[in-house]
């Protein structure tokens, strides 16, 4: 019957697939499977612990389990004395269980040992074992059957120490009082039997199908003022087959009503319950119903007396995996057993398939009185092959985040100090609009210089192109413009480029210069340009340093391990710019743009000063840059873009040089010269 | 409780495994190895532990089963005493006391009551192999006085000593020297290696092994060579092959029951298995992870054990696959991440195998799992610099761990990761969420995460050497390709290029304390402005942390120049300072207490305090002899109750410290003696299976063998008289071919001296078996079939030497019987 199964529940089986919990912490979660295997799973890491096969599992399928309660590791000879620290653990050893089959044997596995320790058969039952309990105290196994009999086991001896006759028909359920004395069974009837003379002590009637569990809810009675015989005024809870109620008695003196005090609502026929017990009047009594639909319903409440009416679960829990692939839907994944963590705020959890359950701990601490819970299960199919190892690997993928430095994310964003934030940017609308004017004007020069000279320069499109594309956020359009590796090319369109494009550019660019390092290096130049060029009207800007501190934390990530080595090739650049620039301040091509305000410097007579005492080499350099600064004179108007560039060399070099001041230090040797800086200087 | 028993230190996680050879059991069911002062007895299919035979006062250094009883495990210890120990119940028997330092421990199977020991001479370094006969009386205790010396200066490693085939001859090693001594001629041979020969190589032994079925030597040496020596019973004429795969020390051989393969490993953690000790026949099972320090193989035969030096024992089967993993506490590491507690397992999590965090239970005293941060293979060469896992964080739900590795070759080499995983329910795993390059120019010093119950943006703090802290926080960065949550650096803080060193949140996450140098910095989390500092000159902030609940005014620091200072937070006043070594200060989560570990160099002591009050709860004077490294409390899932003042503080969390030598520590309050026997719920159910239909056939003969005086005891192995025992076999195979009679006519001879004894046996077999058969036919089921062929194997089996006529009938009735009885189990079927 049950071998017929391979995964599909019988659905006459008074109840789901037999498994249990192992008492005091539940370390380990014992499952029965209709594949007559019996697996053990360590909760904590919802790892198999064991798979034991027994020998005639096919006809013998298990039908209920029982973890023996905990017992010491066997006793040495002789006592010793203990050193000072020795192990702590090992104290209580949880390792017996007691399986019962359907042909009415009872075998005791040992689970330390992965071996079977000994078989209950002699005198026991001759039909299916519907239900075992350990007694707490004694070595005593007490065991129910088709058979009507129910048998008390000594485990010791594995021989029977009694046998009597529960019901006129199969017994299906047993429990054993809090204080050890009582038995209750469940057959046709809930009878309470004495278990010293074995005689009924009271009768309980109310379940019309077969009761499949049966368990003690509190362990002393709330009403304190009468004296407590050890049974009277207890409760328990006694679950059906096919039955949505779960019902609460009372055992009360003999001649008051047999029925049940109060009963609780689930959706489905109860297949495991787990309670806490409630050590006070005050605390309530926790219940978890495992129902066979694969939902768990809670239950809180405190037992004092009768309620007529049938009381419904605080909350619910369901499993469902998450539908947001493409062909699946959320389908339910069935619970399979809960219990209450030994802090009774929380549950464990068994869901999935019983060959490869998950194992969850959750905790209790929301209000709310239903809970999805979305877990993927892609290990439905069992797990065959798979090398024995301690190692967990977490995923890793692509998608997770990369944050590197210069990139944005890795530092934190520049920005301007809180309390001036709002006026200085409304300050900064206004000047936009300022300025606006004043660069539209320059704009329209620009537009009828590039009209004139169409014909002669390749580049007159490309300025055009690439305002265009900034404008439009063009990628095809950018792409076409940024990435020509010409020098002149780029020289050329960055003179051309009305200010007003400036800053979209070097967004652009730095979010181009962020990705791939093989564009990145198409980047350079253009940046290179941009900053050489329109340096004296970035300067010009108040909020460059939050607008341009992503660019500036990105050069300074990128150079910091070059260091040296960029401090000479700005030097060297220096130099060789300098020497080009003497020889060719004839051949230069006269700037499209007309300065609009021409600027004398007459602080680089003042600095030079500085600069006589600090190096001979800048001796020579200031010496030229006299020279060219005389020449420069004559023909100032004209050159007006190259003279930026050189007082931007020329601060460039006092940077070289001047080691005390502290915030250029980064900057020294970049090749490129950096906007910020020169916004600080000026 | 009623009577409370002093506070204790305990220790918590276990020993090494890998001190010595683990050992198996005859039957492969158990695997017995040392753990400090215990031996441990394993299931090798659970993994479970079986039995922890306590008894020796200091190390167990060596362990070995009886060779007269195989359900008997003798151990040795440095306490002087040997110990035999009845495994299957877990009892003690006898302790023979010798009185010295025992070092190692050997008992051989062929030579009867004697034992072998390594023992120190008076110098340090010399050690002597000696041999007793364990005295046979009944008392519990007895003292063994005779030792006789077999073997001088030998290694003190009892891998670098062994016995030869049939207890023949013993080897040891020692550095260069190889030494043989044989019993019976009682006399030594020693072979030495040159010290450098031409190809550089380093001759030094390591570990030695002896074929178990030839005169055959295989040593192990420190430059991975395997070298095998046959003939040494002659000083000349010895010869040698060797055996090369290993570029690293040979860290130990095992020889296979029968001797066909040969088992080395070393450094590389990979298994090679020499099959017929020819060079190019050999088969690897690589990636094991540790160094392998120990291999056993099982008498039967079917299972071979490496101990790692990751304190780890692998069970192997033949065919080089692993069954199973016995895992310890890592403690092979140094902890860089120091103690934390998950909270979502309520696991203790820290460093693990390389590149991986462990998480152990210490509910259950037991290792979950290992979790692959690094995921990089560990190439465990001594000459590469790894990517070491240098710190973790948990979030306080437990939703987010933050790890940072670091690999630093040079001085000025340094890389740097920071990975942020986050904890997806749905997978019931850690899915990695941001990672950082580099996030601080230099090396990390502290991290801490901030996300109380209810706030959406967890936000994360590193400090680091480079003079930064920079915060963290969760920040939706979605853009077109994926809607992504992603960590963002928020701010970056610094105070005059000072190092930062420590980093803390109060409890309520509104200030964060920032430790620079000497000066401790609190910044209002909510804006990120600097709130206030305070300073103890001199001496650098080594730790720092916030009072909790009731005491959450108070801050609390520890420096480099022995200071306790405590600071109050709203008058921003020094409260009080104490002068205190103290290296490891620890809060508890559930308590305003607070546990300072101090260290002298006489040991380490424990005070927790309220900051609120002048005097300490508690004060445990030298915890351990060694420096604590790392501390911390773990809540417990239901509260004790110590009605004493002196443990109020352990009501609703365990305090658990890790030592320099890496021993993770508790206290407990339980008598020694509570814990060996709690109560009366000893249940020692009896080992009883009812016989089956194959014991009705087997188990009544076996018992019959048993009575019977000359036979050999439970030898797994069918004895088959081997070809040089039988003059017939010996002739035939001697006999020059063109002598030989015709084969016919030496056929009948040759079958002959195969069978085993009585002549007549075969002729009244014959009839028998067809009886079988015709009842054979008869039967209706198949496995009926297998039933009487089975029992015709037993026939076979167990007919030797007794009169065969009456078994078969004895046996035709419990066949009869058997057929009457019971049949339930197959009729299912």
């Amino acid at each position: 019957m049950a071998a017929s199964g391979g995964g599909r529940r019988d659905p006459l089986a008074p109840s789901g697939i037999p498994c249990a919990f192992s008492p005091r912490g539940q370390h380990y979660f014992s499952l029965a499977g209709p594949d007559g295997h019996l697996r053990v799973w360590e909760t904590a890491s919802s790892r198999l612990h064991q798979d034991f096969v027994p020998s005639a599992h096919l006809s013998a399928t298990c039908t209920c389990l029982a973890w023996a309660p905990p017992r010491s590791p066997a006793k040495e000879g002789p006592q010793r004395k203990k050193r000072k620290s020795e192990a702590v653990g090992t104290s209580d050893q949880v390792d017996l269980l007691a399986i019962g089959t359907a042909v009415g044997s009872i075998l005791l596995y040992n689970t330390v040992k992965g071996e079977l320790q000994s078989k209950l058969v002699s005198g026991g039952h001759d039909n299916k074992v519907n239900c075992i309990q350990w007694h707490q105290d004694n070595d005593c196994l007490y065991s129910c059957s088709d058979d009507k009999y129910i048998v008390e086991w000594n485990t010791q001896t594995c021989r029977v120490k009694c046998k009597w006759k529960g019901d006129i028909s199969s017994v299906s359920a047993l429990c054993i009082s809090p204080d050890g004395k009582m038995l209750l069974s469940a057959g046709r009837t809930i009878k309470l039997w004495d278990l010293e003379t074995k005689e009924v002590y009271r009768h309980f009637t109310g379940h019309a199908t077969a009761v499949s569990s049966l368990i003690f809810t509190t362990i002393r009675p709330l009403n304190e003022s009468q004296p407590f015989d050890g049974i009277t005024g207890l409760y328990f809870l006694s679950g059906a087959v096919h039955d949505r109620l779960l019902n609460v008695w009372q055992i009360r003196s003999e001649n008051k009503e047999k029925n049940a005090v109060m009963s609780f609502t689930v959706t489905d026929e109860p297949v495991y319950i787990d309670l806490t017990l409630s050590e006070n009047k005050e605390e309530p009594v926790k219940l978890a119903v495992v129902c066979r639909d694969g939902q768990v319903h809670l239950f809180e409440h405190i037992l004092n007396g009768c309620c007529k009416k049938p009381l419904t679960s605080n909350c619910t829990i369901q499993i469902a995996t998450s539908g947001k692939d493409k062909e699946s839907t959320p389908t339910p994944i069935p619970i399979l057993a809960a219990a209450f963590c030994s802090d009774k705020q929380s549950l464990l959890l068994v869901y999935g398939s019983h060959l490869q359950p998950a194992i969850e701990r959750v905790s209790l601490n929301s209000k709310e009185p239903h809970m999805c819970l979305i877990r993927d299960i892609n290990c439905w199919t069992p797990k065959i092959g798979i090398a024995v190892t301690k190692v967990r690997t977490p995923i890793m993928n692509s998608e997770a985040k990369v944050l590197g430095p210069g990139i944005p994310g890795h530092h934190a964003a520049i920005k301007p100090t809180l309390e001036t934030e709002k006026t200085e940017s409304k300050r900064r609308l206004k000047e936009n609009e300022q300025i606006s004017i004043e660069e539209r004007l320059g704009a329209m020069d620009i537009d009828t210089v590039k009209e004139k000279r169409k014909g002669d320069l390749k580049a007159d499109s490309y300025p055009v192109l690439l305002v265009q594309g900034l404008e439009s956020n063009d990628c095809y359009m950018l792409n076409k413009v940024l990435q020509t590796r010409k020098d002149t090319l780029i020289r050329n369109t960055v003179l051309r480029i009305p200010v007003y494009a400036v800053i979209p550019l070097l967004n652009e660019l730095t979010k181009r210069l962020q990705g791939h390092p093989n564009s990145a290096v198409l980047m350079v130049p253009w940046l290179k340009s941009v900053l050489t060029i329109h340096a004296s009207y970035l300067s010009t800007l108040p909020d460059l340093v939050p607008q341009l501190g992503m660019l500036y934390q990105l050069m300074e990530s990128r150079v910091k391990t070059l260091r040296k080595l960029s401090r000479l090739h700005g030097k060297l650049i220096l130099l060789i710019t300098q020497v080009a620039a003497s020889e060719k301040t004839q051949g230069v091509p006269q700037p499209e743009q007309t300065a609009k305000l021409v600027y004398e410097e007459e602080s680089s007579e003042e600095e030079s000063d500085d600069e006589v005492m600090a190096d001979k080499n800048s001796d020579e350099n200031w010496e030229e840059d006299e020279e060219r600064e005389s020449e420069k004179d004559e023909d100032d108007d004209d050159e007006d873009d190259d003279d930026d560039d050189e007082q931007e060399i020329d601060q460039d070099t006092e940077n070289g040089e001047d080691k005390e001041m502290a915030l250029e230090k980064e900057i020294n040797g970049d090749s490129d010269l950096d906007p910020e800086n020169e916004s600080e200087e000026e | 409780m009623v009577a409370e028993e002093n506070l204790r230190v305990v220790r918590s996680g276990g020993s090494k495994l890998n001190f010595r050879r683990a050992i198996f059991s005859i039957d492969s069911k158990y695997l017995f190895c040392v753990s400090g002062d215990f031996v441990k007895v394993y299931s090798t299919t659970t993994e479970g532990c079986v039995y922890v035979l306590q008894g020796h006062s200091n190390l167990v250094t060596g362990i070995q089963l009886n060779p007269q009883n195989h359900l008997q495990l003798y151990s040795c210890s440095l306490d002087g005493t040997i110990k035999l120990w009845d495994f299957v119940d877990g009892i003690l028997i006898k302790t023979f006391v010798v009185g010295c330092k025992l070092y190692g421990f050997f008992a051989p199977v062929h030579l009867e009551d004697s034992v072998f020991i390594i023992i120190n001479k008076e110098t340090p370094d010399e050690f002597q192999l000696a041999s007793m006969k364990l005295p046979k009386s009944p008392s519990q205790e007895v003292e063994v006085k005779e030792l006789s010396f077999v073997l001088d200066y030998i290694n003190q490693s009892p891998k670098c000593t062994a016995f030869g085939r049939e207890g023949q001859y013993v080897v040891a090693a020692r550095d260069l020297y190889l030494s043989v001594y044989f019993f019976k001629k009682k006399k030594t041979f020693r072979f030495s290696l040159p010290s450098e020969s031409k190809k550089n190589c380093n001759n030094i032994f390591t570990c030695v092994a002896c074929h178990p079925k030839e005169d055959c030597i295989a040593t192990g040496h420190q430059d991975g060579r395997i070298r095998l020596w046959r003939n040494f019973n002659d000083n000349r004429n010895y010869t040698y092959t060797s055996l090369h795969w290993h570029h690293d020390i040979v860290m130990d051989l095992a020889f296979s029951v029968e001797g066909t393969s040969l088992l080395s490993g070393g450094r590389e953690s990979v298994l090679v298995e020499w099959r017929g000790g020819i060079e190019k026949n050999k088969e690897f099972l690589p990636r094991l992870g540790g160094t392998i320090e120990h291999i056993s193989a099982s008498p039967g035969g079917d299972l071979f054990c490496t101990s790692h030096s990751d304190n780890k024992i692998m069970i192997i089967h033949r065919n080089l696959e692993v069954s199973a993993i016995i895992q310890g506490l890592v403690k092979d590491s140094i902890v860089n991440t120091g103690l934390m507690i998950d909270p979502r397992t309520k696991a203790l999590v820290m460093n693990g195998k390389p590149g991986h965090l462990q998480f152990y239970s210490l509910q259950n005293d037991k290792q979950l799992y290992n979790l692959d941060i690094i995921q990089q293979e560990y190439v465990n060469d001594p000459g590469l610099v790894h990517i070491e896992l240098m710190k973790a964080a948990f979030s306080s739900r437990g939703n987010w761990l933050a790890t940072v590795e670091q690999r630093q070759e040079k001085e000025a080499e340094l890389e740097l990761q920071m990975k942020l995983w986050e904890f997806n329910e749905q997978q019931q795993g850690f899915i990695l969420n941001t990672r950082i390059n580099m996030p601080h120019e230099d090396h990390i010093t502290a991290l801490c995460f901030s996300d109380i119950e209810n706030s959406e943006t967890p936000s994360l703090v590193t400090t680091s050497k480079d003079g930064h802290f920079k915060v963290w926080i969760l920040t939706d960065d979605s853009d077109i390709y994926k809607q992504a949550m992603g960590w963002t650096c928020d701010f970056v803080g610094s105070y005059h290029n000072y190092q930062a060193t420590n980093c803390c949140f109060s409890e309520d996450e509104s200030l964060l304390a920032v430790s620079f140098e000497e000066i401790i910095t609190i910044w209002d989390s909510a804006t990120w402005e600097l709130k206030c500092t305070f300073c103890h000159r001199p001496g650098k902030i080594k730790n720092l942390c916030f009072g909790r609940q009731t005491c959450s005014k108070y801050l609390l620091g520890t420096t480099e120049k022995s200071f306790l200072c405590c600071w109050n937070l709203l008058t921003c006043t020094l409260e009080w300072n104490v002068q205190l070594n103290v290296t490891v200060l620890e809060p508890d989560p559930n308590s305003d207490n607070i546990a300072a570990v101090s260290w002298f160099s006489g040991g380490s002591d424990l005070f927790v305090f309220k900051p609120s009050e002048p005097r300490p709860l508690c004060i445990q004077k030298s915890i351990c002899r060694e420096k604590v490294q790392c501390a911390v409390f773990v809540p417990r899932d239901v509260p004790e109750s110590f009605i004493s003042e002196d443990y109020q503080w352990l009501n609703k969390s365990q305090f658990y410290f890790l030592n320099e030598s890496q021993d993770l520590m508790t206290f407990s309050t339980k008598s020694p003696e509570e814990k060996l026997t709690p109560t009366s719920k000893q249940l020692i159910a009896e080992e009883s299976l009812p016989t089956t239909p194959f014991y009705f056939l087997l188990g009544k003969h076996r018992k019959q063998q048993e009575t019977k005086p000359d036979e050999v005891p439970e030898h797994e192995l069918i004895y088959h008289p081997s070809a040089t025992d039988i003059p017939a076999i010996s002739e035939l195979l001697q006999t020059p071919a063109h002598v030989l009679p015709s084969a016919s006519f030496l056929c009948s001879m040759f079958v002959n001296s195969l069978l085993i004894s009585k002549g007549t046996k075969s002729a009244e077999e014959v009839p028998d078996e067809v009886e079988m058969e015709s009842e054979q036919a008869t039967d209706d089921s198949d496995e009926e079939n297998n039933i009487s062929e089975i029992a015709q194997n037993a026939i076979n089996d167990t007919d030797i030497g007794d009169e065969i006529p009456q078994i078969s009938k004895t046996q035709e009735k419990t066949l009869r019987k058997l057929r009457k009885v019971d049949y339930s189990w197959m009729c299912a079927l």
